[in-house]
């Protein structure tokens, strides 16, 4: 039986954060006020001390935690790779960036901590044992255009496995099981002058599963502008949309999966999200053993109302959970 | 020109931020604060391109200070600060060496700021370009 708890990151929130209209204790208790039980921080988004937790923040975190009754569940780490001129970071130098964000999870009572691909899978084996000595479980985060059965992602599925331990797996976005085009890309297509029907065009190749220099040429052919070009940029990039979710994918991922990022890009007034098809998504997960959190993450591409898109994506989730 | 990311979350350039600077009881030149236009804060080793040009006159590299968290760096000492944080709601201080510094008024503050974005691998050790530049008129304080 699944236990399915919400969550939200901050991240919802950091278009109003960053231009100054809401403070860090705003952001945790509008989190609380919309209906969440725990929330992500991206850690170099609004941890002041970053890449550190020094005491002062960490009780300024548990303070605004305590006052509006939520928590802090997942540390959002992020891995610079490319911090340095000229060269990559090696995997010891990366391994010991994990680290230290595993003690500032750590710090701030995070049981989960989001980390992205950069660093490899023999890495992150390595990493293990911190992982388990601070009790944060590390998960590489499964973002569009990877899904949980893609090449990249089937090479740490492997190395984990082979390593065994509990404390390393993923966190998959729900962006990965997009089956329409991305509102605001499309809208600002849209608004920037590309014809309607090549977008049509372009949605049909992309479910037709029409590699994207093909389509780019047929569409030019078609007549179309640089609008709709830039269109193909994204939906054959961050914003892919398949013609059917990969849920048995998603079955698969299950068992190493330690949250889930419930990506939304649009919430319309009647609860439902423009391109990820809730619904199933969310029912295979009710079906499935995850106990967990599920946790909003609004992305400003629109610039639309942040506090009102998370707060009607919390509410699509429950409503979709509490009619199973 | 290669594709750049931009983000117009915020003004690159701080409104009322331009003020001359003294020195011994002289005018040694001027400053004004910054900010990052991202969703995240960077380490100043990102920092690809830095050029300030005032009422359309380039200001040369060596008179350009980078001023954070009570720190100066040269722009040539950038792309080593892999351990300093510039927050995303901080702003910091761009100081331009310029003897007298500028005419009471308004003035046309143009700043190039490039970065990469170094999580967003597009190739080896190739990361997405991040466009943080601004422009701004600003009345300068005495």
């Amino acid at each position: 039986m699944s236990n399915i708890k919400i969550a939200c990151s901050l991240f919802s929130f950091g278009t109003p954060y960053i231009q100054g209209h809401m403070s860090l204790e705003d952001c945790i208790r509008k989190a609380a006020e919309i209906g969440c039980e725990g929330y992500e921080i991206v850690a170099a988004q609004m941890i002041a001390s970053y890449p550190y937790v020094t005491d002062e923040v960490a009780g300024e975190f548990a303070r605004y935690s305590d006052k509006y009754g939520i928590k802090p569940i997942c540390y959002a780490a992020n891995m610079d790779r490319g911090l340095l001129k000229g060269r990559d970071l090696t995997d010891d130098e990366m391994l010991s960036r994990a680290i230290n964000d595993i003690k500032s999870a750590h710090r701030l009572g995070c049981g989960v901590m989001r980390q992205q691909y950069l660093i490899g899978p023999e890495a992150m084996v390595r990493l293990a044992p911190y992982a388990e000595e601070y009790g944060v479980r590390v998960g590489i985060e499964i973002h569009n255009p990877e899904t949980p059965t893609s090449p990249k992602i089937m090479e740490y599925r492997e190395a984990f496995d082979k390593c065994g331990s509990q404390y390393l797996g993923f966190i998959t976005d729900f962006g990965c099981f997009s089956t329409k085009p991305n509102k605001p890309y499309w809208d600002r297509a849209l608004a920037n002058g590309a014809q309607p029907e090549m977008l049509d065009m372009l949605a049909q190749m992309r479910y037709d599963e029409v590699p994207q220099e093909e389509a780019t040429e047929r569409l030019l052919k078609a007549g179309a502008n640089s609008a709709v070009l830039g269109a193909v940029a994204s939906s054959y990039g961050f914003v892919q949309f398949r013609r059917e979710a990969d849920l048995e994918g998603l079955k698969s991922i299950i068992p190493q999966n330690f949250e889930f990022h419930a990506k939304c890009h649009y919430v319309s007034e009647d609860l439902e999200e423009a391109s990820i098809p809730y619904d199933e998504v969310l029912s295979t997960i009710v079906d499935s053993n995850f106990d967990g959190y599920v946790v909003v993450e609004y992305e400003d591409e629109g610039g639309y109302d942040s506090v009102e898109m998370t707060r009607r994506c919390v509410a699509m989730i429950k409503k979709i959970l509490n009619n199973k | 020109m290669a594709f750049a990311m931009k983000f117009n979350m915020v003004d690159v350039i701080v409104s009322d931020s331009l003020e001359n600077c003294y020195v011994n009881g002289k005018r040694v030149g001027f400053q004004f604060d910054i900010r990052l236009d991202y969703y995240r804060g960077q380490f100043l080793s990102v920092i690809e391109e830095l050029e300030v040009t005032v009422n359309g006159e380039k200001i040369d590299t060596e008179s350009i200070r980078f001023r954070l968290h009570d720190k100066e760096f040269g722009v040539c000492q950038l792309e080593t600060c892999c351990n300093e944080f510039w927050r995303v709601t901080e702003p910091a201080t761009i100081f331009v060496r310029k003897g007298g510094g500028l005419p009471e008024g308004e003035h046309d503050i143009e700043l190039r700021l490039m970065f990469r974005s170094p999580y967003m691998a597009i190739g080896p050790n190739k990361y997405m370009p991040v466009d943080n530049c601004g422009t701004k008129k600003l009345r300068v304080k005495f």
